[in-house]
Order: C-alpha cells, then structure tokens, then sequence
C-alpha cells in the first residue's frame, strides 16, 4: 500500500498501487540507489512524486531517451534543459504517456509517478493525464468559449452546474488572467492573445486538479512581457503543484526553477540544484551547454 | 534566370489564371443565363385570356365574372372568324348541303300528303320537287363551273313556279342561290388541296381559341383550352397565317421547306379574309396580359406537364435528397472516424479505402440497379412493402452513391484537425471517444459539411439511381415513404424523351431545370451559410 498519503491517486490507481512492492523511496534510499541522481541531498525525508528508474523510450528502433533515472520532487519547479533533440520533451510527454499517440513507441523501465508506474499495463490513462496536466508549447485553447476550455476537464469528471462555476472561476484566478477575462467568458478562447491564451491554457490544465504540472517550453511561442506573466504564475503555482518546466531559455530556468536537469543526446547527464547547475557544474558537458560554449 | 524575365513569366502566368477564370465565368454565364432566361418563362409570361379561364376552371384561381366577360368579350371577336370559316367551308363541303336538299325533298313530301290537292297534280309536284333534287346534287357534285351553273340554271329555271311558293321547295332556290355564290368565288378543281389546308386552318384555329363555343368539351384538359401563353399563341397564329410545305425538284433531291402565306393560299375565296382579320384582331381574341405565375412551384401538373406547375416535384427532390442525406451522413462520418482514428495503417484498412475510391467512380446507373435488385425486388418483400419503387429505395440507393463522396471528405476534415487539439483534450484526460465527440468533430464539422454540400447537389441531380427505384413520370402526391415520387431530375428526363411534351410546352421543361438547378444553389447557399458560420465561430469571430 501506498505510503505517501496521497489517498486521491492511490484511491484511482488502487490495483496497480497494490503491486508495487516498494512504491515511495525516501531520498535517503535514493542516494544509496547510486544510480538515481537527486538534487535534494539535505532533505533525507521528502518523497520523490515522479522516479524514473533506468527508463528508456524508443521510437521505433531509435532512442527518444536512454537509462534515466530521476526522482522529481514535489511542490517544487523542476526545468529540464538541454539541445534540442536531447530528449527533453520526450521525457516530459513520457511522464503522462503522451508519447503513446505516436506510432511504434516502445519503453523500457519504469516511471513512478506517486508511487505508481505509468508503464504498468493495467494504468488508467484518463486516471494518470487528469493527476498530471500539461501545457503545450503552442497555446492550443480549443475553439470554444473560454468557460468551455476550462470547463472541459472538470466536465469529463462529470462536474455540472453551480460547482463548475465556482471551479472556472478558481483556476483562471489561479492562473492569473480572471481579471482580462470575467467578462469575455463566453466569447472564443481564440480571440484572446497568444500569452492570455497560454495561460488560459495553465487554467484549463490547473481545473482537472493535478498533482503535477508539465510544461513543454510554454513560453517559447510569446514576447517577452507574455512572458514574464507566465514565469510569475509558474513561481506562484510551485506553492500547490509540482511544475517540471522544458525550456530552451537558460535565464528562465535560473529564475524559476528549484533544480535543473540537463539532457543531453537521450540521456540524463546532470540533475542537481539550480543554483548548482547553474554555478559550478560537476560535468564538462553541462558547464559548456550553461555558458554557451556548446557545440 | 534574369529578373525580366521572370517578371514576364509572372505576367504570362497571372494572365492565363485570369483568362481561365474568365472562361469559367463565360461558361458558367453561357449555360446559366439562357437556362434562366427560359425557365424564367415558365414563371413570369403573357398569359392569354385562355389561361386565366384554365385557372379558374382548373385551380379555382382568380375572380370568376372578371374572367367570364373576358373571357365573352374574346368569343365576340372571335365570333367572326368563326363565321369566315364556316361559309368556306359550307362552299367546300357539300355532304351537308346534299343532306339538307334530300331533308327538303322528304319534307316537301310530307307537306304534300298533308294538302288536300288532286293526284294529278301531286304526282306532278313530286316530280318536279324529286327533279329539283337531283339537279342540285349533281351541281354540288360537279367539278367544273360550266356544268355546275348548267345544273343551278336548271334548278332555277323552276323558280317562277306559282305552286312551290309558300312550300318548303321554294328553299330548294335559296340554296342554289347561295350555291352560286360559293361556287362563283371557288376553284373547285383545287377543292382537295383546299381541303387539306382547311384543316390545317382548322387545327390552327383550335391550338388559337381552343374548342369552338356549343362544341362538346373533350375530356383532356390539354384539349379544353387554347393558347394560354402569348409565345404559344404566337408560335400557333404562325401556323395560321402560313402554309409550310415540302417540295423536292426531283427524284433523288432533298426537299426544301417553302412557306406561303394562306392569304395567298386562299387568294379569291370567301376564307381569304380570316386571315388579315386573325392577324389584326389576335390581341382582343387572346388578351395578352403579363402575368407572374408563382404558383408554378406549388401546382400539381396536368395532363403530362403541358398545364400546372412542379410542386410534387420539388417536393419529391427534396424528400428523397434529404432522407439519402439522412442516411449517408451519419454513416459517411462514422466510417470516416473509423478510417482515421482507430484503423490505423494495415492493409485492411488499404482495402477499405480502395473500396471507397472505387465505389466512388461506379457509373449512377449501377447503383440504381442494384438499388433495383436489392432494395426494391429484395428486400422490401422481407419489410413487408411492395416490391415496388419507392421513395425510401431510391433514398438508400442515393445515399449508397454519395457515401463515398461523404467519407472521403469527413476523412479529409478530421485528418486535418489540429494534433494539438487532440493532444490537449487527451492530456486533460479525455478518453479518445469523448475527444473525438468533444474537440475532433466540431472542429472538423465545416470540412464535414463541405462534402455535404456536394453529394446535396449530386443526390438531388441525379436521375439514373432513382430511375427503378423511386422515380414515376405521373402519379399522386405520396403520402408514405414507401410510395413513388416524381423528381425533377426524373420528370425533366421523362419529359425529354417520353412524348412530344417537351416540344409542347418548352417552358416547363426548362422550368423544371431551372427549378432543379435553383435547389441546388440554395441547398449549397444553405450549407455554405452554415459552414461559414460555424468556422467563424471555430476561428473566434
């Protein structure tokens, strides 16, 4: 039985949370693991929410990402970073087995979110993608009013009348865009501008109530000042959710996030502290991608 | 390449796209314009006094003692045409004049034996009234002017007698005065030809006026009326005022059309003067008045579309478009969601879409027979219906033929629906059942409906799979789906190489398209407002 006291996943993800043997490990385990890297090294007694362990994705015969592990920790921002093609995106989609749209998608270890693995045959998907949102890259508010967008997870959860109500207005107050919006509820998602429109898109995510956040470079289609909007929301966010970020914005991941993962070609080559990461790197590789001098 | 040249290359292409925009302008214009033209006339015309009195007696339509004095006032003018005809053809045909002179002749009898006179003398008047008898019916006989005024004379050299005054023989005079005169105006050797003619003058009269008044009214509409339209009446006063006749200038030659005038036909004979006096009074014996004849798109036809409109018919187009419709889209749009969203690439699904191209090319006539074989001899029998055609047949053979333009659209619509649509509404933890009813569908409705738009327009066109399976040139109005109707498409069709109709009434077969083909712009009209609304709505206007 699951022992991170997370009742509302473990109460959806019942069967497969009682198969798995040992589903929390304690960073102190972490650490004796040797293999899994884990910034939080002061913290001995904060269970990880999401652990790969020797997780591989393969799109085909080609790798997408290779042997990662990785705990990410909760109520906490966590940027992955790295070229592109390194496998970034690959491994946030995997986290919420997105990847599964993709034909010939194959994976190997497993990935653990609150103690369950995602990879596990008998997984409810509409169960794991409404206990871990995403947003996209490109803002894709669907062509639908903006109550409808942030309506639409609750909805599929069956949540009608006065209460959804109550929820819109919750999520798009948390999302920070209630005040452009409280008028315009009822008119098209697609007439609003690109940053409103991602963070419309943070709102429509936030209503499914996930424990985790994954954020697929969100800012990288927006101007600076969208931007900026969307980086303080993140930071405010942190106190409810758990965020893992991809971005190509090396500043942003600085300013935002508590620990960085660099990827790079597939594989998972440092995951440390921010400031860390950031400051005095212990892989060459990574001080060349942070100051720039990678080629 | 330099860079005039390629400036002259962008002329020389813009001006080619031009020029086929153009051509498709031109055609479109060429074909629309005269169809318009004409079929408009089926609607906007001049009506004739004759048709105002169809509508009345037909439809109950119009006020009735309005169109009654007109209707007098025509047969007033008409009246002496009438009596120009008569005392020709009185000239020209003796049989009712030999008739009337041996009516005389018994009757005179008659009159004899009721008189108290001596025998002698009664023996002697019979003789005398029998010789009077014979004289007149061999001058009505007789060919030549000589002989026949040889035999009057005869007749009226007993004129003087004191006895037949005062009796039915003294008729026997006037008839051989009026005789005279006839014959003194006609040449009787030509009295064949004029016979012919006559009739021809005749018909002419009928298609004009219709039946004469007193004259027993045939039992077919189409007979009971003249011109009802002025471009008739025209067409009809032609033949009137014309002779057409065929002459070869010999063996083996073609034959040329010539045209005389009946006036010079006629030329010194008492019918001479109908034709000036037709031609000038045709505007008070028809009264030509402008009329918008809107009730063509709801009348039942009559007598094989030459009266009426084509009300059943536009009512059939749309019953049989709508249920092909009703019957393909659903189908069309599952089949399509399937072909995407869940068959993913293996070679039955190749299959498949071989299948659906190919049925796509099958010739009309294919699926009506085996709408023929199959929903009408098949499996209406099993329902229970008669195995004979029906509406609800010919809307499932319809919708077996747009099905594939339906799916190859719908297909087109969903397969281009956003990734990122999809990707979010799964990532929000949508199964793919509610992502393809909540987010794919909607999005890819207005592609959906393009296609729509197109087998609209191709089920309401189409006449070879309703041929067998739904299609009657004439019948009732049905009142259940498994009664025949009549199409538009079908009865235009029917009406072109089924009997002389089309020649008769042009403008109704040109109406009908019109009609059709003005359904057809409003369905599309319809869609596309729709279309053009919802992908406003999609896009956030």
């Amino acid at each position: 039985m699951a022992k991170d006291g997370s009742q509302g996943m473990s109460a959806l993800l019942e069967p497969i949370a009682l198969a798995n043997r040992s589903t929390i490990t304690l960073a102190e385990d972490i650490r004796a693991d040797n293999e899994t890297l884990s910034p939080v090294r002061h913290n001995d007694v904060m269970p990880a929410i999401i652990r790969a362990e020797k997780f591989c994705l393969y799109y085909g015969v080609k790798a997408g990402v290779k042997d990662i592990n990785m705990d990410i920790f909760p109520q906490s921002v966590t940027a992955i970073i790295g070229p592109s093609g390194c496998g970034k995106s690959t491994f946030l989609r995997s986290i919420n087995r997105m990847n599964d749209l993709i034909p010939n998608v194959r994976s190997e270890g497993t990935l653990y979110v609150n103690g369950v693995n995602v990879y596990d045959g008998r997984i409810n998907l509409v169960n794991l993608r409404q206990q871990v949102g995403m947003v996209f890259q490109k803002p894709n508010p669907f062509p639908k009013s903006i109550y409808d967008n942030v309506a639409y997870g609750p909805r599929l959860q069956g949540i009608r009348g006065g209460r959804l109500d109550d929820m819109v207005e919750t999520c798009l107050k948390d999302a920070a865009i209630w005040e452009e919006v409280k008028d315009l509820l009822g008119k098209s998602a697609l007439a609003l501008s690109g940053g409103q429109q991602q963070r419309l898109c943070i709102a429509r995510a936030l209503a499914t109530r996930p424990k985790v956040l994954l954020m697929d470079e969100p800012c990288s289609a927006l101007d600076p000042i969208a931007t900026s909007k969307i980086e303080e929301l993140i930071v405010g966010l942190k106190n409810a959710y758990t965020i893992v970020i991809v971005t190509h914005n090396m500043q942003q991941a600085a300013r935002i996030s508590d620990c960085t993962a660099f990827f790079c070609m597939g594989e998972l080559i440092e995951y440390d502290a921010t400031n860390i990461i950031f400051t005095k790197p212990s892989r060459k590789q990574t001080e060349d991608y942070v100051t720039g001098r990678f080629s | 390449m330099n860079i005039p040249l390629r400036q002259w290359l962008d002329r020389l292409f813009t001006s080619l796209a031009m020029l086929s925009v153009l051509l498709i302008v031109a055609a479109m214009i060429g074909i629309l314009l005269p169809m318009v033209w004409r079929g408009g006339s089926a609607v906007v015309f001049r009506g004739t006094v004759e048709f105002r009195r169809m509508q009345l007696e037909q439809f109950n339509r119009g006020d009735s003692a309005a169109v009654r004095a007109e209707a007098e006032d025509a047969a007033r003018i008409r009246q002496h045409a009438y009596e120009i005809l008569d005392r020709f053809a009185a000239g020209l045909d003796t049989s009712e004049l030999e008739t009337k002179v041996k009516q005389l002749h018994r009757e005179f009898g008659v009159q004899l034996a009721n008189r108290e006179i001596p025998q002698k003398q009664l023996s002697e008047l019979r003789s005398v009234s029998k010789e009077l008898r014979d004289e007149l019916l061999k001058a009505f006989e007789a060919e030549d002017k000589t002989q026949v005024l040889e035999h009057l004379d005869a007749v009226m050299s007993h004129s003087g007698d004191e006895r037949l005054k005062g009796t039915v023989a003294a008729e026997f005079f006037d008839l051989a005065r009026q005789y005279r005169d006839t014959v003194a105006n006609v040449d009787l050797r030509r009295r064949s030809e004029y016979a012919d003619s006559l009739k021809q003058v005749k018909d002419a009269m009928r298609s004009l006026f219709g039946p004469r008044p007193g004259e027993r009214l045939p039992a077919l509409p189409i007979e009971q009326y003249g011109s009802t339209r002025w471009d008739q009446a025209k067409q009809n006063l032609d033949k009137l005022l014309w002779a057409e006749s065929w002459t070869g200038s010999g063996e083996g030659q073609t034959l040329t059309k010539s045209r005389i005038p009946r006036e010079e036909q006629f030329a010194g004979t008492a019918l001479a003067g109908l034709f000036p006096y037709v031609r000038d009074n045709i505007q008070g014996m028809l009264r030509p008045k402008w009329t918008f004849y809107w009730q063509y798109f709801t009348d039942d036809s009559m007598s094989g579309h030459y009266f009426g409109g084509v009300g059943p018919e536009i009512l059939g187009t749309l019953l049989i478009t709508m249920f092909a419709i009703a019957f393909s889209l659903p189908v069309g749009v599952v089949t399509a969601a399937y072909l995407v969203e869940c068959a993913g690439d293996g070679w039955l699904t190749r299959i498949l879409r071989m299948c659906v191209n190919t049925l796509a090319g099958v010739p009309s006539i294919v699926f009506g027979l085996f709408g023929l074989a199959f929903f009408v001899i098949y499996l209406q029998p099993k329902l229970g219906l008669p195995g004979s055609s029906s509406i609800i047949a010919g809307s499932l053979t319809l919708g077996l033929l747009v099905l594939p333009v339906i799916i190859r659209a719908s297909e087109e619509a969903i397969r281009t629906v956003p990734q990122a649509y999809k990707e979010a509404s799964l990532a929000l933890g949508a199964s793919r059942f509610r992502c393809f009813m909540s987010v794919t569908l909607p999005v890819a409705t207005p592609g959906i409906l393009t296609g729509l738009i197109l087998s609209m327009s191709r089920a309401a066109g189409e006449t070879a799979p309703i041929l067998f399976t739904a299609a009657v040139a004439m019948g009732p109005i049905p009142t259940s789906l498994s009664q025949p109707t009549r199409t538009l498409s079908y009865s235009s069709y029917d009406m072109a190489v089924g009997d002389k109709m089309a020649m008769l009434a042009p403008h109704n077969q040109f109406g009908m398209v019109m009609t059709l083909v003005a359904i057809v712009l409003l369905l599309n009209i319809a869609a596309i407002v729709v279309r053009g609304r919802m992908s406003k709505k999609l896009r956030g206007q």
